[in-house]
């Protein structure tokens, strides 16, 4: 019953979207946005009932659907606003809620990298070449957005190929999902940061003093620290005293490493040749860049020599270049 | 005890993973729109970094759901290849500009050197010295 709801809701959203791509006044657009706002906020009643497990708790929800809605309305505002410059800013907006969404999910880190990379340099970047390669208003458009940026190429194929792609992610959304793996879910996930926190000796020891001033050091026989793992998920560790004698710190869990720690850990641990693979992608970036910025020119043989640094062309050129 | 977990620990709430990926769902639908309807380069390519933004949250949800970073690791290389990206077409959008003196890409749909084409030499305006 819900996916033919859920497709009725797409339909809504992408007739509101077409409409905003070819508006004809200001009627149209504002009867536009109010139909796809509808189609979106079913679409979103739609998905916070399928799990009927937190009927009660929506309100917390409130902060994370607000950044819903204005992510998408910025991102409609990004594909239908006729100036450029509009669109880029908007896609800061876009940017920004994502990330407030992302802090939401508890992916703080990201979020942070997210603004920062993002709205701060790339969409810098973007906003940089729309205005180096604007053109100049001319006296028949006046201050008006150019043709090419206020007409739409296709708006009705373009729409109804978003409607098909939101279509089936959402039927593979709305799909049943487990439910039974959060228990273990949960746990493997404290034990793999407890391991991820022992990995990490000088944060472990600076968690251990917090509990006990006394601690010396964390590390076991073998250099590594020995910790087990309690039912409740804190975590009891062996260490050593500033007199050498052995004792044990139980470290609660908001001992647990934050999500910073997390990351990194995941990034130098898990995937380091995907670290590396990334910072050469980069490098070819940058020097690919370079290439394609250099502005090519074709030099005439004469200047070629002489930029070259074998002379004028009267004088007779040894090395016998062409 | 289990109260004092982090936040990051405790259970996802089922709406907010499913309001999440439907978001991303729309956003990457969002991009595949203004992609195919939008005329101007630069804003076909502010489109695929649209649809970058939907994959990355549908991510992050998904590691917010298995409580596992490896999601969060992932968007860390998607913000690279959006960087990479962002460099390489714009200047190849630098580049084509310079040629046609327009952002549009119905400019470039034959495919072929126009009057003017990359690799055609410069209009010999410098005087010759000496």
């Amino acid at each position: 019953m819900v996916p033919f709801l859920f497709y009725a809701a797409c339909a809504v959203a992408s007739v509101g979207l077409l409409l905003l791509l070819k508006p004809r006044s200001g009627v149209t657009r504002s009867g536009a946005a109010l139909a796809g706002l509808a189609g979106l906020a079913w679409m979103l009643a739609l998905a916070a009932e399928t799990f009927d497990a937190a009927r009660g708790d929506l309100l917390p929800l409130g902060g994370f659907v607000l950044c819903a809605l204005i992510s998408v309305a910025s991102a409609v505002r990004v594909i239908t606003h006729p100036r450029p410059v509009f669109c880029a800013l908007y896609f800061i907006l876009v940017v920004v809620s994502g990330a407030a969404m992302y802090v939401l999910l508890s992916a703080e880190f990201v979020a942070f990298a997210l603004v920062i990379v993002y709205a701060g340099a790339i969409l810098i970047t973007y906003l940089f070449v729309l205005m180096l390669a604007q053109q100049s208003p001319d006296e028949n458009h006046g201050a008006e957005a150019v043709g090419y940026d206020r007409i739409a190429r296709e708006p009705a194929s373009a729409v109804f190929a978003g409607f098909v792609i939101v279509a089936v992610l959402g039927a593979a959304i709305f799909s049943p999902r487990s439910t039974t793996k959060s228990e273990a879910t949960q746990t493997a996930s404290i034990r793999e940061a407890w391991s991820d926190l022992g990995a990490m000796p000088g944060l472990l020891l600076a968690r251990a003093k917090g509990i006990d001033p006394l601690v010396a050091s964390v590390q076991g026989p073998d250099g590594r620290p020995i910790m087990v793992i309690l039912p409740d998920h804190s975590a009891r560790i062996a260490v050593t005293h500033t007199d050498g004698s052995p004792t044990l710190v139980t470290l609660p869990p908001s001992a647990l490493p934050d999500n910073p720690s997390r990351v990194g850990m995941a990034l130098v641990t898990r995937f380091p040749v995907s670290l590396e693979l990334a910072g050469v992608i980069l490098l070819m970036a940058m020097l690919g860049a370079v290439v394609l910025a250099r502005r090519q020119t074709e030099l005439a043989d004469e200047q070629r020599r002489v930029h070259a640094g074998r002379g004028r062309a009267s004088e007779p050129t040894p090395g016998g270049a062409p | 005890m289990t109260g004092s977990l982090p936040a990051a620990f405790t259970p996802a709430s089922p709406p907010e993973i499913s309001i999440a990926m439907l978001v991303s769902a729309v956003l990457f639908g969002l991009g595949l729109v203004g992609f195919l309807s939008r005329r101007n380069m630069i804003i076909m390519f502010l489109c695929t970094e649209l649809m970058f933004q939907g994959a990355a949250l549908a991510m992050v949800a998904a590691a917010r759901d298995l409580m596992d970073t490896s999601g969060q690791v992932f968007v860390i290389f998607i913000l690279t290849v959006a960087a990479a990206e962002a460099a390489l077409a714009l200047g190849l959008v630098v580049l084509l500009y310079r040629c046609r003196e327009t952002l549009s890409a119905d400019a470039w749909s034959d495919l072929g050197e126009g009057p003017r084409g990359v690799h055609d030499p410069e209009p010999p305006d410098q005087p010759e010295q000496g």
